[in-house]
C-alpha cells in the first residue's frame, strides 16, 4: 500500500515537472510557437497571415498564431488575458495607449534585445520611435505610422471652379474654399458641405490646428491641459465659425445621418484623416486626392501616430517573440504592409519605394511621408484614454450645436485636468 | 403567497437532482462573480496590477463623480418612463390580440417581431425614422406644415430612446399578458355581461384584477430590463469612445472598467445598481402581498 502511494506521488510529480518543463523559456533555436494578437479587419488578417507565413519560411523553428479582433473587443480581450496573466506573446499597441500598459509592468523591456541588434532601427523613421521610448528603454516597436492629411473631392472642386488645395494653403484658404464648395439646395438646406472632420478625438483635426495656431495640447509633465489657452482658442473659434456661421462643416448630428463620414458619403468636399481611410475611399465613385495640412500663423503642423507591437512580460518565448518583431521591421514584411494600404511603412526604404508610392489607389502618396517634417507626436501618457474622453465627451455638445463654445471648453478643460490629477 | 404544487417523497429527490447542474453553475458562476464584485468594490484595481484596499473611497466617488451621477439620473428617468410604458401598452395590445379578429396571428407575429430581430439592425431603421434632416418622421411633420424636430439631440434623445425600447419590449410583454388573459374563464365575462357590465367595467373589474399576477411579473421583468438597457440606447445615441449623449449606468460601468482602468469604481457602481434594483423588488413584493390576486 505504502509503495503504491509512493509510486503515485512519483508519477504525479513527474507529470507536474513535465508541465513545468514545457513552460521553461525556449532557447532561440528550439522550436517555439508564439501567439500574436492584433486589431484589424479581414483584409488585414489576410496580409498578416502572409507575413507570418513568410516569417515561418525564414525561421522554420518559429510558428506564429495570429488572432485578429475589431478595435473595441481587442482591448477588452487583451485586458482580460493580461489580468489572467496569460497574455499573447506578441500583441499590437496603439502608441497613445502604450504607457497605460508599460507603466503597469505588463510589457517586456526590449532594450536588451535592441542593444544586441544595434542596426535594427537604423532605417526606421525616428518620429515613429519616440512614442515607445521610456527612461529604461523601449518596451515596444512601431510597425506602421499615420500622418493626417487633407483629402479632397476633385469632382466637387472642378464643379465649383475652385483650385485644388496646395502645400501653401492656410486655414483661411481652407475656410474660403469650404465656403465656396458649400451648396444650399432649393429647400434652404445644405446639400453639399465644403469640409468635414470629426472633432471628438484630437487626431483628425484639432490637435493639428492648435499646433498650427501656435498653441499646444498638454504640458510636458502631463499635469495641465492647454487647449483653452488663447492661441488654441483661435483654432476652436475657426471650427465653430465654419460650422455655425458659414455652415460649410456639418455638425455631428448631421454627420451621423451620413453614416458618420460625409466625405465618404459624397456630401463633403474635403476632410482630414489618415491613411487608414484610403482603402475605404478607394471604393467611392468620385475622383479624390490628398494634400498636406494647411498652415496656421505658427506654421504647418500635422499629427503622427504609430501602431506597433509589444511583448507580454510573462511570455514563455520572448526570444522568438522578438525575432518576430524584428521580422516585422524587415523589408519583405514592410512591403506587404505597404501594399495592404492601411498605413505608411515605418521603414524608410520601403516607404520611399514603389511598393508604397505606386499603390493601386492612385493618389499622391508622398504627401503622407512629406508631412513627417512638420508632424507632432500625438501625446502619450498614462491615463490618456480617460483624459481624452473627458475632452471629447465634454465638447461633444458644442459640435452637436447644443451648447456655447467658450464656457463648455472651459468646463471640459477643468474635467480633463481633474482626470490628470487623479491619475498622478 | 403559495405557488403551485408541493413536491412529495421521491419527487423531492428528483427535484434536487435535476436542479443540481443549474445550482452548481449559479453557485460558481453567478455567486462567485457577485462575491468578487463586492470585494473589488472596496479596492482600487486597474486589472493589470494587483488590487489594493481602498475602503469606501469608490462608494464616496459614486456621489462625487459628476459623470456617474448623470448616468444614474439618466437610468432612473429611463426606468420611470419605460416600465409603465411597457406594462400599459403591452397589456392593451394583449387585450386587443386576445379577441377573435381575422389575421390575429399575423398581428401577434408583427408585435413580437422586434423581440427576435437584432437590436442593432432595428436601431439603424429607427435612425432613418428619427434623422433630423433626412428622417421619415420630420419629412411627415414638414409635409403637415410643422417644424422639424431634432429627435436624437440631447434634449429629446431620452424620449426617442424610451419609445424605441418600449416598442422593442411590447412583444414579450404581450406574450406574458396573453397567457394571463387566456387563463381567465370565459364565464366571468359572460356572467358580468348578463349583469349589465359594459366592456370598460369588465376590463377594470374582471380582467385587470385577474391578471395582477402577470402585471406584477411584467413590472418586475421590465424594471430589471430597464436598469440593464443598453443596445438601442447605444445604437441611437452613441458618441465616439463609448460615450452617449444620454449615458445610462451600464455605459458608465463599462467605460470605467474597460476604458479607464477603474474596476473598483465600476464594481461599486454595479453594487449600487444591484442595491437599487433589490430595493425596488422589495417594494414590488410588498405591493404584491397587498394587491395581487391569486386564484
Amino acid at each position: 500500500m505504502k509503495n503504491r502511494l509512493l509510486v503515485l506521488v512519483m508519477v504525479l510529480s513527474l507529470i507536474l515537472t513535465a508541465c513545468a518543463g514545457g513552460q521553461a523559456p525556449a532557447a532561440s533555436n528550439e522550436p517555439a510557437t508564439i501567439s500574436m494578437m492584433m486589431w484589424g479587419d479581414p483584409a488585414e488578417l489576410e496580409v498578416w497571415n502572409q507575413i507570418v507565413a513568410d516569417f515561418h519560411q525564414a525561421k522554420p523553428n518559429i510558428t506564429v498564431k495570429v488572432e485578429v479582433s475589431d478595435w473595441d473587443s481587442y482591448w477588452t480581450k487583451l485586458k482580460t488575458l493580461l489580468s489572467a496573466d496569460t497574455p499573447p506573446d506578441v500583441f499590437a499597441m496603439d502608441a497613445p495607449l502604450y504607457l497605460d500598459y508599460q507603466s503597469r509592468g505588463v510589457l517586456l523591456n526590449l532594450q536588451p534585445y535592441l542593444d544586441k541588434n544595434p542596426d535594427l532601427l537604423k532605417g526606421v523613421y525616428p518620429q515613429t520611435l519616440d512614442a515607445y521610448k521610456t527612461p529604461d528603454g523601449m518596451y515596444g516597436l512601431p510597425r506602421d505610422f499615420q500622418t493626417i492629411v487633407l483629402f479632397y473631392n476633385k469632382d466637387m472642386f472642378d464643379a465649383a471652379g475652385v483650385a485644388y488645395p496646395t502645400a501653401d494653403w492656410s486655414y483661411d484658404d481652407l475656410r474660403d474654399a469650404a465656403k465656396k464648395l458649400t451648396v444650399v439646395g432649393s429647400d434652404g438646406k445644405v446639400s453639399q458641405f465644403g469640409f468635414y472632420s470629426d472633432l471628438w478625438d484630437m487626431e483628425l483635426i484639432w490637435s493639428e490646428a492648435i499646433w498650427a495656431y501656435g498653441g499646444d495640447i498638454i504640458n510636458a509633465d502631463h499635469t495641465k491641459t492647454l487647449i483653452a489657452e488663447p492661441k488654441a482658442r483661435e483654432a476652436w473659434q475657426l471650427f465653430h465659425d465654419m460650422m455655425f456661421e458659414d455652415k460649410s462643416w456639418p455638425d455631428s448630428t448631421t454627420a451621423e445621418e451620413y453614416g458618420g463620414d460625409p466625405f465618404l458619403a459624397g456630401v463633403a468636399a474635403m476632410t482630414t484623416i489618415g491613411h487608414w481611410a484610403v482603402p475605404g475611399y478607394a471604393e467611392v465613385n468620385f475622383k479624390w486626392d490628398v494634400a498636406p495640412m494647411p498652415k496656421g500663423p505658427a506654421g504647418q503642423a500635422t499629427s503622427v501616430n504609430s501602431a506597433g507591437f509589444v511583448v507580454g512580460k510573462s511570455s514563455k518565448s520572448p526570444d522568438a517573440a522578438f525575432e518576430f518583431l524584428k521580422y516585422v521591421l524587415s523589408e519583405p514584411a514592410q512591403k506587404r504592409l505597404a501594399e495592404l494600404g492601411f498605413a505608411c511603412p515605418v521603414l524608410q526604404s520601403v516607404a520611399e519605394s514603389d511598393s508604397f508610392l505606386k499603390q493601386s489607389t492612385q493618389i499622391d502618396q508622398k504627401v503622407f511621408l512629406d508631412s513627417l517634417v512638420f508632424a507632432h507626436m500625438k501625446p502619450v501618457f498614462k491615463g490618456y484614454d480617460e483624459w481624452s474622453s473627458a475632452i471629447g465627451d465634454g465638447m461633444a455638445g458644442i459640435w452637436a450645436g447644443e451648447v456655447e463654445l467658450e464656457p463648455t471648453l472651459d468646463e471640459a478643460v477643468k474635467a480633463a485636468d481633474e482626470v490628470l490629477a487623479s491619475n498622478e | 403567497m403559495e405557488y403551485g404544487l408541493k413536491p412529495l417523497g421521491r419527487e423531492k429527490f428528483w427535484l434536487w437532482a435535476l436542479l443540481t447542474p443549474t445550482l452548481i453553475g449559479l453557485l460558481f458562476g453567478a455567486l462567485g462573480s457577485v462575491v468578487a464584485t463586492v470585494l473589488l468594490s472596496f479596492a482600487k484595481w486597474d486589472l493589470l496590477t494587483p488590487p489594493t484596499w481602498a475602503g469606501i473611497a469608490n462608494y464616496i466617488d459614486l456621489f462625487k463623480d459628476q459623470k456617474v451621477l448623470l448616468s444614474l439620473t439618466n437610468t432612473i428617468k429611463f426606468t420611470a418612463m419605460y416600465v409603465p410604458g411597457v406594462v400599459v401598452i403591452s397589456l392593451l395590445i394583449a387585450v386587443l390580440m386576445n379577441r377573435k379578429v381575422r389575421g390575429v396571428g399575423l398581428f401577434r407575429t408583427a408585435y413580437f417581431l422586434p423581440a427576435v430581430t437584432s437590436a442593432v439592425a432595428t436601431a439603424l431603421v429607427w435612425h432613418m425614422i428619427y434623422g433630423r434632416d433626412t428622417g421619415i418622421l420630420n419629412f411627415i411633420l414638414e409635409r403637415l406644415g410643422m417644424q422639424p424636430v431634432c429627435w436624437l439631440c440631447t434634449e429629446n434623445a431620452m424620449y426617442a430612446v424610451v419609445i424605441v425600447n418600449i416598442w422593442g419590449a411590447i412583444g414579450e410583454g404581450m406574450i406574458i399578458f396573453l397567457a394571463g388573459l387566456t387563463a381567465i374563464p370565459r364565464e366571468y365575462h359572460e356572467a358580468a355581461a348578463i349583469d349589465g357590465a359594459n366592456r370598460f367595467d369588465q376590463f377594470f373589474r374582471i380582467t385587470v384584477p385577474l391578471i395582477t399576477p402577470s402585471i406584477f411579473f411584467q413590472t418586475l421583468i421590465s424594471t430589471i430590463n430597464a436598469f440593464q438597457a443598453y443596445d438601442y440606447i447605444y445604437m441611437l445615441t452613441r458618441r465616439p469612445g463609448g460615450d452617449s449623449s444620454i449615458p445610462v449606468v451600464v455605459f458608465s460601468i463599462y467605460r470605467n472598467a474597460w476604458n479607464f482602468f477603474n474596476y473598483g469604481g465600476a464594481s461599486a457602481q454595479a453594487i449600487e445598481l444591484t442595491v437599487i434594483v433589490a430595493l425596488l423588488m422589495a417594494f414590488y413584493f410588498w405591493l404584491e402581498r397587498r394587491y395581487v390576486v391569486y386564484e
